[in-house]
């Protein structure tokens, strides 16, 4: 039997990892433009500020491959012959033949759609060659850990429209590192760029279009506080800029920010305004997409092709709230791996999508949620309760018809399954206030949390 | 602030100092050139005509060349100290422990065995327990010592010791009260990220530690059993004491492999080149016996099950050279025996997953049951 699958990202590994544990005489191909090693895509601001190298942020060793006897391929997929079953690539190489594919290509960070998006010194935090321009703008190159082995290895076989291109560094071009970059979205990766910004010594800018930080997930008096915190860290946040354009010196290098509130000096620009399902490669394949371009799956990851599978950020699943998108997770795109290893393996079961719940860093502040916590949510009701001691947190459960569905949580530690547990045990706030702290995850010696009045 | 993460990202990979360059290399020679004049002196002194720590130490009235090294012992833990609580201060188990660590270096581990001999008293360290002290289990040494502190060792080696490890971990004593530790976590930390986490270096630990482990019993039941009988059997006696100080024996080879080259020579001067735990993750015999008695006692890491990202920073930053990442991303709550408790990779978790736990009561989490 042979496998392909394009993408060595969480969703592939894992799917790769669970066909060689049942199968070791099965062909497995995985074909990569990005790199040669399966990586965490969320540790790359570490390694740009120098705290991880490449190969930390490999959770497999080095010989994984051969170990498991994977075939690797580094080079772009250009489409999918569904009919014939082969996977065409870029560069003029062989199209790869297989009996069952997967489809596992992530993401690619959404494109600025403001004049000047193209400049040199414009870039985004998404990809291993992102990370790569971002490291040559704020230090010149990468850390002592050294870069990833063969970063260009593709670059034979790859096109212009790649997510995987290399970028221009402003700081080549002016002969000198950056020193007033800005940042363009409110969301985490944004968070993420101006943190590593600060972490070089700089003084990032940071436009936001809304009115406060992270409006999907936070509400004004949450925002307010990570706002604080980021100026304190040395963030200069501007709330309520809508960007109109980005403007290029002589050279071609990017030289400011416009925005509706003026005009901001900056020698180098990471645009963060989300990611998009990474299947443009797939224009002309017979595979269906949804209107964002994500591909559309069964339950059991099935696309509309036969003997094709799609799982990770790419592929767009039905919600627990029915509605129909992909989900850009970490952990989702993990057991989504899982299932599509199963259905390679001529195994499907049903992928089917639990409460919500996340974690994050925001600055210095620990952030825990689980459930619905949107403060546009439908009759729904939020407790908050702001911690000033020597812990500072917050605490907000939200409910909805005097039941609990939703926790958000920042500055403390909580352990999101016994949250969600109370979510599906429709616990009322009042049942779930005096044992808040059977959900606490504290490290030993922090003082737990006390409500007053509870 | 009580914080319970990281605060502010780390530079480790971009200072070179920190990283095996020419600047590491220098640092560690310098290490190691130290260890060997401290403990052959004599042979320094024999080629040379200088003994250069003991006129050091004598001009500092510090009297013999231990001191000066207690003495120095203290200062760049002192100096660690401060490096580790800039970067991790703000977590107060951090402040508590590294607090804890210093304390009783300057107190028991310097202060008081100097101090001791002006009062008429024995140079004692109530810091250190058999079978890392070695020589305080050999019959002669006990012998020697003041009453209450031949009680105090025994008790503390074999009863108290175990007794904290099985209720809160190995750290009690690995993290909080040993100065081999101490130093590591302070003045060794900027290298903490140099531990190998590869599978090789796992099973290398495994058996190198094992035969110390082996060795020190060895030694020191055949050391109990020459006192005891050693007059009548001259050869025994020969092999395991030896008849002069300069003789090779069994007690003089292990305090010259074990005690000066592993854990000294070794153990300190390859800080910079690999990682601040050589001598506790490979060879300490008594974090042999905490390890296992760790294993069969309360202390555990507990892991948030489905919120690890596979980021690799608590492996990264773990000492002991755990992959705590392959623990953390498959759901696995987890007690390993090398692990020390310094809590690094529960605080450097920019996810909140881990929890350094050794309480009894273990509230089970939904997904796990």
């Amino acid at each position: 039997m042979r496998i392909v699958i394009i993408g060595n990202g969480v969703a592939g590994m894992e799917a790769a990892m669970a066909v060689r544990e049942a199968e070791p005489a099965w062909e497995i191909t995985l074909v990569s433009e990005e790199s040669d090693h399966f990586f965490s895509r969320t540790a790359l601001m570490w390694v740009c500020c120098g705290q991880m190298s490449h190969r930390d942020i490999e959770p497999l060793e080095r010989d994984a491959y051969l170990r498991f006897g994977f075939r690797r391929v580094r080079a772009r997929a250009m489409g999918i012959d569904a009919a014939g079953h082969r996977v065409l690539l870029a560069g003029g190489l062989e199209p790869l033949a297989y009996d069952r594919l997967l489809i596992a290509s992530g993401s690619a960070p959404r494109r600025g759609p403001w004049p000047g998006s193209d400049a040199h010194g414009v870039g985004h935090f998404v990809t291993m060659q992102d990370l790569a321009w971002y490291e040559n703008e704020l230090h010149g190159g990468p850390s002592r850990g050294g870069g990833p082995p063969r970063p260009m290895a593709h670059l034979a076989a790859t096109n212009d429209d790649s997510p995987y291109r290399f970028r221009e560094s402003g700081a080549a071009m002016h002969g000198r590192l950056a020193s007033k970059p800005a940042v363009i979205g409110g969301g985490l990766i944004g968070i993420e760029a101006a943190e590593v910004a600060v972490a070089a010594g700089l003084r990032p800018a940071f436009f936001i279009r809304e009115e406060w930080f992270w409006p999907i997930a936070l509400e004004p008096r949450e925002a307010q506080w990570i706002s604080e915190r980021m100026g304190e860290h040395g963030v200069d946040v501007h709330l309520n800029h809508e960007v109109e354009a980005l403007e290029a010196d002589p050279i071609g290098a990017v030289s400011a920010v416009k925005t509706d509130h003026g005009r901001f000096e900056a020698d180098c620009v990471v645009i963060a305004i989300g990611v998009v399902p990474n299947t443009g490669w797939l224009g002309g394949s017979e595979i269906e997409r949804d209107q964002r371009g994500g591909i559309v799956v069964d339950e059991a990851l099935q696309t509309s092709a036969p003997d094709v599978l799609a799982a990770g950020d790419c592929a767009s699943v039905r919600w627990f709230d029915g509605s129909r998108r992909p989900e850009q997770l970490w952990y989702t795109a993990r057991d989504q791996g899982r299932i599509a290893g199963g259905a390679l393996l001529g195994r499907p079961s049903s992928y089917a999508r639990g409460i919500w719940y996340n974690s994050a860093k925001l600055m210095d502040i620990e952030y825990t949620t689980a459930g619905l916590v949107s403060s546009e949510l439908e009759r729904g009701a939020s407790w908050f309760f702001e911690e000033k001691g020597k812990v500072r947190s917050t605490t907000r459960i939200v409910s909805q018809d005097d039941r609990v569905v939703g926790f958000n949580m920042l500055g403390r530690r909580w352990d999101h399954s016994v949250l969600m547990k109370w979510i599906e045990e429709r616990r009322s706030l009042s049942w779930v206030l005096p044992r808040l702290h059977r959900a606490a995850f504290d490290t030993e010696l922090v003082p737990p949390l006390r409500v007053p009045g509870v | 602030m009580d914080q319970q993460g990281q605060n502010g990202l780390l530079a480790t990979y971009r200072e070179g100092w920190r990283n095996r360059g020419l600047l590491g290399i220098a640092i560690s020679t310098l290490l190691i050139t130290f260890y060997v004049v401290l403990y052959w002196e004599h042979k320094v002194e024999a080629h040379f005509g200088v003994a250069p720590l003991t006129a050091l130490s004598e001009s500092l009235g510090l009297r013999n060349r231990w001191y000066l090294y207690g003495f120095l012992y203290s200062v760049a833990m002192i100096a660690g100290a401060a490096f580790y609580l800039r970067r991790h201060g703000n977590s107060r188990y951090n402040r508590a422990r590294i607090s804890v660590n210093l304390a009783i270096q300057i107190a028991l581990g310097f202060t008081l065995p100097f101090v001791m001999p002006l009062f008429g008293g024995q140079e004692v360290y109530f810091s250190y327990f058999w079978p890392l002290k070695y020589d305080y289990f050999y019959p002669q040494t006990l012998e020697s010592l003041p009453l209450y502190f031949a009680v105090y060792t025994v008790v503390g080696s074999l009863l108290a010791a175990p007794v904290l490890a099985l209720l809160y971990g190995k750290r009690w004593y690995c993290s909080w009260v040993c100065g081999c530790g101490g130093l590591a976590n302070t003045f060794g930390d900027p290298w903490r990220h140099l531990t190998s986490k590869s599978e090789r270096s796992w099973r290398f630990e495994k058996v190198s530690i094992g035969i110390v482990l082996a060795l020190v019993v060895v030694t020191t039941a055949l050391i109990a059993i020459d006192w005891k009988i050693g007059r009548e059997h001259p050869t025994l006696h020969r092999i395991v004491a030896g008849n002069d100080w300069r003789d090779w024996s069994l007690k003089s080879f292990y305090g010259f492999a074990v005690g000066a080259v592993l854990a000294g020579v070794v153990g300190t001067g390859l800080y910079p080149l690999l990682g601040p735990r050589v001598w506790c993750r490979n060879f300490c015999p008594m974090a042999a016996i905490l390890g296992i008695v760790q294993k069969l006692g309360r202390y555990r890491i507990t892991v948030k099950p489905g919120m690890c990202i596979s980021c690799g920073n608590c492996s990264t930053y773990c000492e002991m050279g755990i992959d705590v990442r392959a623990y953390a991303q498959t759901d696995q709550s987890f007690t390993r025996a090398s692990c020390v408790g310094c809590g690094m990779c529960a605080h450097i978790c920019p996810r909140g997953v881990l929890r350094l736990e050794s309480a009894g009561r273990r509230r089970l989490s939904v997904l796990d049951s």
